[in-house]
Order: C-alpha cells, then sequence, then structure tokens
C-alpha cells in the first residue's frame, strides 16, 4: 500500500511539469517545437509575435491554471476536513457569491479587468467577513457557519440576480454571464500578481501546517480533551483559504466542481490523512485546471468556458466516486 | 531646351517628395476610441477582425469587408442559424464567424492587425491583445450619435475611401431623419402615434434609455414605456392596458409574432391589437433596432408603418439603395417583399 501511495506522489510529480511544458507547446497558433523552447530559453532568436505568444500569452495562462487548481483543491481539501463534511468545497463560506456579485458590479460600470479583480477579491473577503462575524456573535461552531455561509450566499446571488436584472443584454450582461462560466482568456502578466504572491503564500501555509489539520477533523471537545486548542487555528485556516479562493476567482471566474471533487479523488488515492492529502491534492488540482484550460483554449476558434469543463469532467468523476464510497460501505447493488 | 525642362523636372521632383511625405504622414493614424485610449495604427491595415457583432457591420459600411478575417454578428451564433439572405451578404460567414469569448492565438493566427471590440463587455481583451501590438479600438455604442461617432472614428483609422464612406453614411442618415420630420411637421403632439415596442416577450418592454425608443421618437411617434429606466422592463397586463398604445412594435428577433398577440383574448382589449397594428420589424441582415448602420431604414420601416400616409419616403426604394450604397448587396425581389411585408 505505501508503495502504491508512493509511486502516485511521483507519477504527479512528473506529470505536472510534463504537462506544464505540453500547455506552453499547443495552442491555436501553430509554434513548432523547438521555437517554443528557443522562445523560452533564448527569446530573442523568435519573431516577436511567437516571442509574445509563449511567454506573454501561454506562460501567465498556464501559471494561473496551476495556481487556481491547486487554490481550489487544497482548500476544498482543508475545509472538507474543517467542516467534517464530504460535501463541501470552497465555496462554503459564501466567496464564490461574494466574487460573483463583485464582479458583476464591475463589468455593469466598465471598471477594467484591474477593477473587476479588486471588486470581486473585495466582495468576496466582505462575503466571507459577514460568516464570520456572525460566528463570532453566536458561536463558531460549524453549523453556525454552515448557516452563515448559505444565508450570505443567498443575499449576494439576490444582488447579482439585481445586477443582471438592470445590465445591458447586448454587452454587460453577457460578459456577467461568460465570466460565471469562469475562464482564463483575459490573463496577463500584469492582472495575476496577486494570484501568484497569494498563492505560494498560502500553498507554503498549507503544507507547512498540513499534519496539524487532522485536529481540525476532531470535534471541539475532543480536541480540547487532547490539550489542542483548535479555535484560533481554525480561523487562521479559513482566513488563509479565503485568500486563496478569492484571488483565483478574482482571476478566474466561478470554476466549480474542482475544490469538492479532486480532493476526493485524491483521498481516495492516498488517504484521509492530511499529510499526504495535501501535497497529492495540490498537484491534482493544478494537473487537472491547467489540462482542462489547455483544451478551453484550443479545441475551438472561440474560448470554451472553464466552468463548463470542470463539471462536465467533475460531474461523472464525482458520480463514480460515490458508486465506489457506496460499494466500499456495501450498499450498491 | 536645356533651360525649359529643369523647371518640370524641379516640379515633378517636388510634387513626388510631397506625394512621398504624405503617404509617410498617412502611415501611422491616431485616433482616440470611444472609451478615451489613444490608439496608434501604423502602416496599411490589410487584415481586420470585429468581436464586435454591432460593430462588424461598420466595416461593411466603409466597404473593407473584404479585409475581415474574422467577425462576430448580432444574434448570428452559428452559419446552420444564418439566413439566407446573410449567406448571400457575406458568402465567407462560415470562414469569418467567431461566436462568444474570443481566443488570442486565433486572432493572431489569422494575422488581424486591427480589431474592433465592445468596450463595456471585452475590455479584459482588449487590453491583452493591445498588449501583443495590435491596436484595438474600443466602442460603446447605445445611440444613433455615438453610432456615427463610431463609424467616424472607423473610417478615420482605415483611412482612404473608408473616411469619405464614413460621411456620406451620416450626411444621409441626417437627410432620413429630417425628411421624416418634415413630412410630420403639420403633426399635433396629440396625434402622435403611441407606440410600445416589446421584446422577446409580449410583457417586456424596452425601456427610456434604449435605442428602440430614439428610433421611436425619430419615426413620430411616441414609447409609451418610455418613464421606464434600464433596458428590457417586465411588465404586466395592466400595465400595457394602462397605457393601451395604438401601435404595438415587436423585434426582428425573438419569437413573438403579430398573429400571438392578435389572437390572445387577454390582450383584445388594447387599442393596437383591435385596430390590428401590430408589426414585426423585417429583419434582412442585422436586426434594424440595434444602433447598426441598418437601422437607419429602421426608421424608414418605423415611420411608414405609423404614418403610411405622411411619409414620403419609400421603404423599397431606400432599401434598394441603402444595401447597394453600403453593403455593396444588390436586394432581390424576395428581400424586398420581405422588408416591405405589412
Amino acid at each position: 500500500m505505501t508503495t502504491k501511495r508512493g509511486r502516485t506522489a511521483w507519477v504527479l510529480a512528473a506529470l505536472a511539469p510534463a504537462l506544464f511544458l505540453l500547455a506552453l507547446l499547443i495552442g491555436r497558433y501553430g509554434i513548432r517545437i523547438d521555437e517554443t523552447f528557443r522562445a523560452l530559453f533564448a527569446p530573442e532568436s523568435v519573431s516577436d509575435v511567437i516571442r509574445a505568444l509563449i511567454l506573454r500569452v501561454r506562460l501567465p495562462r498556464a501559471l494561473a491554471a496551476v495556481c487556481i487548481g491547486a487554490n481550489l483543491a487544497v482548500t476544498g481539501a482543508a475545509f472538507q476536513g474543517l467542516f467534517r463534511n464530504p460535501l463541501v468545497d470552497s465555496r462554503i463560506l459564501g466567496v464564490s457569491s461574494g466574487a460573483a456579485f463583485g464582479a458583476a458590479l464591475a463589468l455593469l460600470v466598465s471598471a477594467g479587468t484591474i477593477g473587476l479583480q479588486a471588486s470581486s477579491f473585495a466582495f468576496a473577503l466582505l462575503a466571507v467577513g459577514l460568516v464570520c462575524l456572525i460566528g463570532l456573535r453566536f458561536g463558531s461552531a460549524a453549523l453556525i457557519l454552515v448557516v452563515g455561509g448559505i444565508l450570505v450566499s443567498a443575499l449576494f446571488n439576490a444582488l447579482l440576480g439585481l445586477i443582471k436584472y438592470v445590465a445591458d443584454p447586448l454587452s454587460s450582461l453577457p460578459a456577467i454571464t461568460y465570466w460565471l462560466l469562469g475562464g482564463l482568456s483575459d490573463v496577463r502578466w500584469a492582472t495575476i500578481g496577486p494570484l501568484l504572491a497569494l498563492t505560494g503564500f498560502g500553498l507554503v501555509f498549507f503544507l507547512v501546517v498540513r499534519w496539524r489539520l487532522n485536529v481540525l477533523t476532531l470535534s471541539e471537545s475532543e480536541a480540547t480533551a487532547l490539550g489542542v486548542r483548535i479555535r484560533g487555528f481554525r480561523t487562521t485556516v479559513i482566513l488563509v483559504g479565503t485568500l486563496l479562493i478569492a484571488s483565483s476567482v478574482a482571476v478566474g471566474g466561478i470554476i466549480g466542481w474542482v475544490g469538492l471533487v479532486v480532493p476526493h479523488v485524491a483521498r481516495a488515492w492516498v488517504g484521509p490523512d492530511h499529510g499526504r492529502l495535501i501535497p497529492v491534492s495540490i498537484g491534482l488540482g493544478a494537473v487537472t485546471v491547467l489540462a482542462l484550460d489547455t483544451i478551453a483554449r484550443t479545441a475551438l476558434p472561440s474560448e470554451i468556458p472553464l466552468g463548463i469543463l470542470t463539471g462536465l469532467v467533475g460531474v461523472p468523476a464525482f458520480f463514480l466516486l460515490f458508486l465506489r464510497f457506496l460499494r466500499v460501505r456495501g450498499e450498491a447493488r | 531646351m536645356r533651360s525649359r525642362r529643369f523647371p518640370e523636372l524641379a516640379v515633378s521632383l517636388c510634387l513626388v517628395l510631397a506625394a512621398s511625405w504624405l503617404i509617410g504622414a498617412a502611415e501611422a493614424v491616431t485616433v482616440v476610441d470611444q472609451t478615451g485610449r489613444t490608439v496608434t495604427i501604423s502602416g496599411s491595415v490589410e487584415r481586420i477582425a470585429s468581436i464586435y457583432g454591432l460593430g462588424t457591420y461598420f466595416f461593411y459600411a466603409l466597404g473593407v469587408q473584404d479585409r475581415l478575417v474574422a467577425g462576430g454578428y448580432v444574434g448570428v451564433k452559428s452559419v446552420a442559424q444564418a439566413s439566407e439572405a446573410m449567406l448571400r451578404f457575406e458568402p465567407r460567414l462560415e470562414e469569418l464567424l467567431v461566436f462568444g469569448d474570443p481566443n488570442v492565438e486565433e486572432l493572431i493566427a489569422r494575422g488581424a492587425q486591427l480589431l474592433l471590440v465592445d468596450g463595456s463587455r471585452h475590455a479584459g481583451f482588449a487590453e491583452q491583445m493591445t498588449e501583443l501590438g495590435i491596436p484595438v479600438l474600443q466602442y460603446l455604442v447605445e445611440t444613433g450619435d455615438s453610432m456615427k461617432e463610431a463609424l467616424r472614428l472607423t473610417g478615420r483609422a482605415l483611412g482612404g475611401n473608408a473616411t469619405a464612406r464614413a460621411e456620406a453614411f451620416i450626411a444621409d442618415h441626417e437627410r432620413v431623419l429630417e425628411t421624416v420630420a418634415a413630412d410630420l411637421s403639420n403633426l399635433q403632439d396629440e396625434d402622435r402615434v403611441r407606440v410600445l415596442f416589446v421584446g422577446t416577450s409580449p410583457l417586456r418592454v424596452s425601456s427610456g434609455e434604449m435605442y428602440q425608443t430614439e428610433l421611436i421618437d425619430a419615426a413620430g411617434g411616441t414609447s409609451v414605456s418610455a418613464e421606464l429606466f434600464g433596458y428590457w422592463n417586465d411588465v404586466n397586463l395592466e400595465q400595457v392596458l394602462l397605457w393601451n398604445p395604438d401601435v404595438i412594435l415587436i423585434p426582428p428577433y425573438g419569437p413573438i409574432q403579430p398573429r400571438d398577440l392578435l389572437e390572445d383574448p387577454d390582450w383584445q382589449a388594447i387599442r393596437a391589437v383591435r385596430d390590428g397594428r401590430v408589426y414585426r420589424m423585417p429583419r434582412l441582415i442585422a436586426p434594424m433596432d440595434t444602433p447598426v448602420p441598418e437601422s437607419l431604414l429602421g426608421v424608414v420601416w418605423m415611420a411608414s408603418v405609423l404614418y403610411p400616409d405622411l411619409i414620403s419616403l419609400d421603404l423599397a426604394e431606400e432599401a434598394a439603395r441603402f444595401y447597394a450604397t453600403y453593403y455593396d448587396f444588390a436586394l432581390t425581389e424576395d428581400d424586398i417583399a420581405l422588408l416591405i411585408a405589412p
């Protein structure tokens, strides 16, 4: 069993860089393999167009895909443990609804890419802040946070509906609709700085504390009995997770299913121990979103919204995992 | 002999120098687009693309459609969905048509040298293409005036004959508006036809801020729903009864046909339905109720529908002239029949 798990990690570690390279090699614009490498390592030796496409279109986009995939998956894994609920994903605390409202607001007033990101990020934090306020006032038991998350999500969904209702059906309404479907077509170096920085910080945090995350799966009284104070740690995990998700959504829009399904696939591979689950979730999330985004930008002349692809892959994957779970429990016929 | 030839030579040399200076000066054009960004276009632009479904038609009106390498066409999602007239209008539609969010590499692979986008929808994409060195014109077209400004701007960016064609269209547009206004100059305010412009469902109506209201005003009517804000507004039948419009107009897209309202028992109390004055706008190429050059015909059509006895412009004649002049497109008998159908 240990060797199999060890092999999984190695396969993932080898697959990720290979896929990253592949993502740089393919695109709608035909670029030869040697030209791609020269653009990367000797940029002066290729034409301006090829250099720009590799270094300023494909590279930042692939990096953004890797970061977003890793962030959604790691936060999903951590939150599933924290809320002791396998059906939880990163959206549980209203972060996506807040981000969606913020983005729609920015699109309505044509605030530009930076404005859109700032607004989406700010409202994502505001949404989670409201949930935490509810927790602070009424006790931060998991149930209260979950209900708070549902209420705050519903509030921002209603406000999003209001914005869509007043949006121009020929321009801002389709812009909002496409944003909600998720996608990385607008990614540039200038727009992914905060994402890269927060991802670096957040992933290091989760890798460092990954063993301690196991404690969060205990109830508060159990943890106290073991002599561990979990409340402060839980708040920190929620805060860092929120930063990761908010920065991801601000760049890529709403990309569903990754945060729910990837941790389950990882758990099926390496078991529930967060010490192994966290790194495998990070790698698997990064690889999944990178692969799907490469399809999104190469399959058709127009972009395929990324959220549609993650849904199309995520739903059957989740169903298969669920069948496996039932079989293990002996409930499947 | 010699002394006579020298001045000729000098003059022609000067002319050649002046001409080459002019060409050199014409090589870099700077325009300010509708979002206030300064865009520099250097050299002659041989390959253009528009991912702005309304703006693509500006290129046709300016006579540069042969240079298109990619285009969005409002309301056309696929070639299969395009009308027969649309395919005659643009035989290359299958090659050109882009729908949804554009792909950077695809547009670069097609060699686009100038790109036209909707500033309120694809601002992020515009920033990305600009960074890659491809000039992007961003448009914010919501009114007749901003449409004319957009055409003028596009004409300046393209140079050559396009500048003159933009001015010719603008003059023509003004001629139509002035003719309609002159034809209706004796009309009292209380005699103006009261119009309800519905959308893709009978109880979805246009607001006062929409281009449809501007067209109704230009055609001499009054929009009963002009007091509403924003875009399409959902209303209830009581409100429609309260407005009690003389005429109901249906846009050239969406599922509603006049008989849906004329045969609906709930709508019989409304004057327009009782009088049988419910009309669906015809559509040949682009929808004429949107700010595209064809909306010039939208005004003629609407004025003819509202005041058949007062309007001196002939829709068939105006349409044939419009499509021939601006879209280099010859109408068939069927096309004209479709446009002037009651």
